[in-house]
């Protein structure tokens, strides 16, 4: 028993057993007792149909799409900050925060809109939060957390193709791949089967390339100028993914990027289950160092980093966007939101365990995590799949598969943002700002300024502001959640506590992060020394620019949360009124 | 024979699941993409030839009347569309 419990397996396996007891149990109480949900009333998809955004679709397809436009990096990278508190801190999160947060927000998010003629995020804060001016908050609220997604993933991307050798190569050949793809499913109108072949036979050519052609090699411009030269030509791939057509390029990269990215979590999900077998056991402590559990030193006190930094794999404020704005305009009958809403999410928290098995596996004191590196991921997971699939021989295989596996759930979620960046933009800016509005112009913004971003400060410290921005937001949408819920004179409990705790949680985060960014500023004042500043090269090399960058982390940190603050404002009003109208 | 065809309802069910899963993944958003697409430019066709319907006449009448039969199976749907509110948060996947 003991040599099981010194492997993933088994904590693995209890979670799956937590996730079956939600879905089956606590999922069903909810749905049949708070939103007695009915197959026979009428769903938007039905009443407003239009064959384009509204029409019945089924569950199981509607499944695929959630759980492939709400997997992300999150939970794949979040479990590298969380395991510096020990693997039963993270695993605990990741269980209870499925069990009883992530879940319900996302079903929430699809019911609220199904219940309310289709409508997504911002028309529901207009009508039940108070009008214009939330609204308005909602918005501005979402243009910085855009900013902050596409800071993080550029900075990422533009990581696993420097410290990757020849992720760049295998990349571009999945680029040129999506390009074919788009071209033999819209033009040709070819079979989706030998396409879907085509796309299969071109990832395994992309993953050899990437494996037996290592370049170019790691910091090939040197320290200083690698990370802005690969942050730009990304750049410039993203630019043209925004501006053309979806079918040209985004959808057949989705379409593409999907056999690898559920053929990962599956290997992984797998590689971990056989770990009593395949011999290999847990590498990491069970709990941190005292000193990193306080935030004396390593990413921050548990308290509140720990439960922002897993993000998506535990709740995630992405999750509301895409479930009120399209899945829940497709949703066939309303018994269909638990599979889909509940379904998909629980799934993304096994993407998250699977993840963090990759990392319970890596011995203590191992270099990866010495000295903080994302390679982490890879070297775990490369030796879970190839301790059954292929042996030895096969690690520069699986490393190469899982450096993409990488680059792909941050490109594709990134197009997306980069396009989304663009038309809130076009709606956004008029009269005498319309230039910010025009395609050229808001495409070429919503790049640099990520990109500025990015080279200041570590991963880290923008993947805090990510997950804190990200998951305030899904406080939103649950505090949102319950005053609908409120409104109809049913119990809102199950939505209204882990809003609250996702708003103290989230708010702290970034008051945790702006603190350090005003320390660094504060301390930059008094020596005039540019590397107590967060920057990256070449930023580093410019003191007042790098202070400055820094200074606008502090403004944004203080945007964020006084925009937060306003936002729990109004929500709790309209909570209050809800909860006291007869 | 009964039961052989209810295993075999049960197995196609399963595997239009697993077909379906797969779709969704790979293709559901493709296809709404693609929709939306011919969407706007069926709006801007709609406008061109029957816009005096919304208050903008663009063409002769003649040829809008000419036009009318092929057009009215979309002409519900189009005003549906065409009048609906969309919010920023609407234009999340594009």
């Amino acid at each position: 028993m003991s040599d099981v419990l010194s492997t993933p397996s088994l904590w693995v396996l209890g979670a799956l057993i937590a996730y079956a007891f939600t879905y089956f149990v606590y999922s069903k109480w909810v749905d049949e007792k708070v939103w007695e949900v009915s197959a026979d009333r009428t769903t938007p998809a039905h009443m407003y149909m239009d064959g384009v955004e509204f029409f019945p679709v089924s569950k199981s397809v509607l499944w695929g799409f959630q759980f492939k436009s709400i997997a992300a990096l999150g939970p794949i990278l979040g479990p590298f900050i969380a395991i510096s508190y020990g693997w039963l801190p993270a695993l605990i999160w990741i269980i209870l925060g499925n069990m009883f947060i992530g879940w319900a927000h996302d079903y929430s998010s699809i019911m609220i809109s199904v219940r309310n003629e289709g409508r997504s995020m911002g028309p529901l804060v207009y009508q039940y939060v108070g009008g214009d001016r939330p609204r308005t908050i909602l918005l501005g609220y979402l243009l910085f957390y855009l900013l902050i997604i596409s800071a993080v993933f550029i900075y990422l991307i533009a990581l696993f193709w420097n410290v990757f050798p020849g992720t760049f190569l295998a990349t571009v050949i999945v680029f040129i791949a999506a390009l074919i793809v788009g071209q033999m499913l819209y033009k040709y109108q070819m079979n989706v089967y030998t396409v879907t072949i085509f796309a299969i036979i071109m990832i395994a050519i992309a993953v050899w390339v990437g494996a037996a052609v290592p370049w170019p090699p790691k910091d090939f411009l040197g320290p200083d100028y690698t990370m802005l030269t690969w942050s730009l030509i990304l750049a410039v791939f993203l630019f043209f993914a925004a501006l053309a057509s979806m079918p040209t390029f985004i959808t057949p990269m989705n379409f593409i990027s999907a056999f690898p990215a559920i053929g990962g979590v599956i290997i992984l999900i797998i590689g971990a289950l056989l770990t009593p077998l395949t011999g290999i056991s847990l590498g990491q402590p069970s709990i941190g160092k005292f000193d990193v559990l306080i935030g004396n030193i390593g990413p921050g006190p548990i308290f509140p980093v720990l439960f922002v930094s897993i993000a998506c794999g535990a709740v995630s404020g992405w999750h509301s966007l895409v479930g009120s704005s399209t899945t829940a305009k497709q949703l066939d009958v309303e018994i269909d939101a638990r599979p889909v809403g509940a379904g998909a999410m629980l799934t993304e928290g096994l993407l998250a365990l699977s993840a963090l098995a990759a990392y319970m596996i890596i011995p203590a004191g191992s270099d990866v995590f010495q000295k903080g590196k994302v390679a982490a991921f890879v070297t775990g997971a490369k030796e879970l799949a190839a301790a059954y699939l292929g042996g030895e021989a096969m690690l520069p295989f699986w490393a190469s598969f899982f450096a993409l596996f990488l680059v792909i759930y941050a490109f594709t979620v990134q197009t997306l943002v980069t396009r989304y960046w663009r038309l809130v933009s076009g709606e956004l800016f008029t009269g005498s700002l319309s230039f910010l509005g025009n395609k050229y112009i808001a495409t070429i913004v919503g790049l640099l300024i990520p990109i500025l971003f990015a080279l200041s400060g570590s991963w880290l410290n923008l993947w805090i502001y990510f997950g804190g921005s990200n998951q305030l937001l899904a406080g939103l949408a649950l505090f949102l959640t319950a005053i609908i819920v409120a409104k109809m004179k049913r119990p809102s409990g199950y939505v209204i506590g882990p809003a609250i705790f996702m708003l103290i949680v989230t708010i702290s985060a970034l008051g945790w992060e702006t603190y350090l960014y005003a320390k660094k500023v504060m301390s930059y004042l008094q020596t005039g020394d540019v590397n107590v500043l967060f920057a990256n090269p070449p930023l580093k090399n410019y003191p007042l620019a790098a202070f400055f960058m820094n200074v606008v982390f502090v403004v944004i940190g203080i945007i964020l949360i006084g925009l937060g603050f306003l936002m729990a404002y109004y929500l709790f009003k309209s909570y209050s009124a809800a909860r006291s109208e007869e | 024979m009964f039961k052989r065809k209810k295993d075999k309802d049960k197995e196609n069910k399963k595997a239009s699941g697993v077909k379906g899963i797969l779709y969704g993944m790979a293709l559901h958003g493709s296809v709404t993409a693609f929709l939306r697409t011919r969407m706007y430019m069926e709006h801007l066709f709609m406008l061109m030839t029957l816009g005096d319907m919304l208050g903008f006449p663009v063409i002769p009448p003649y040829y809008s009347l000419r036009l009318l039969p092929y057009a009215v199976p979309n002409i519900k749907s189009w005003k549906a569309r065409l009048f609906r509110e969309r919010d920023f948060t609407d234009m999340f996947t594009g």
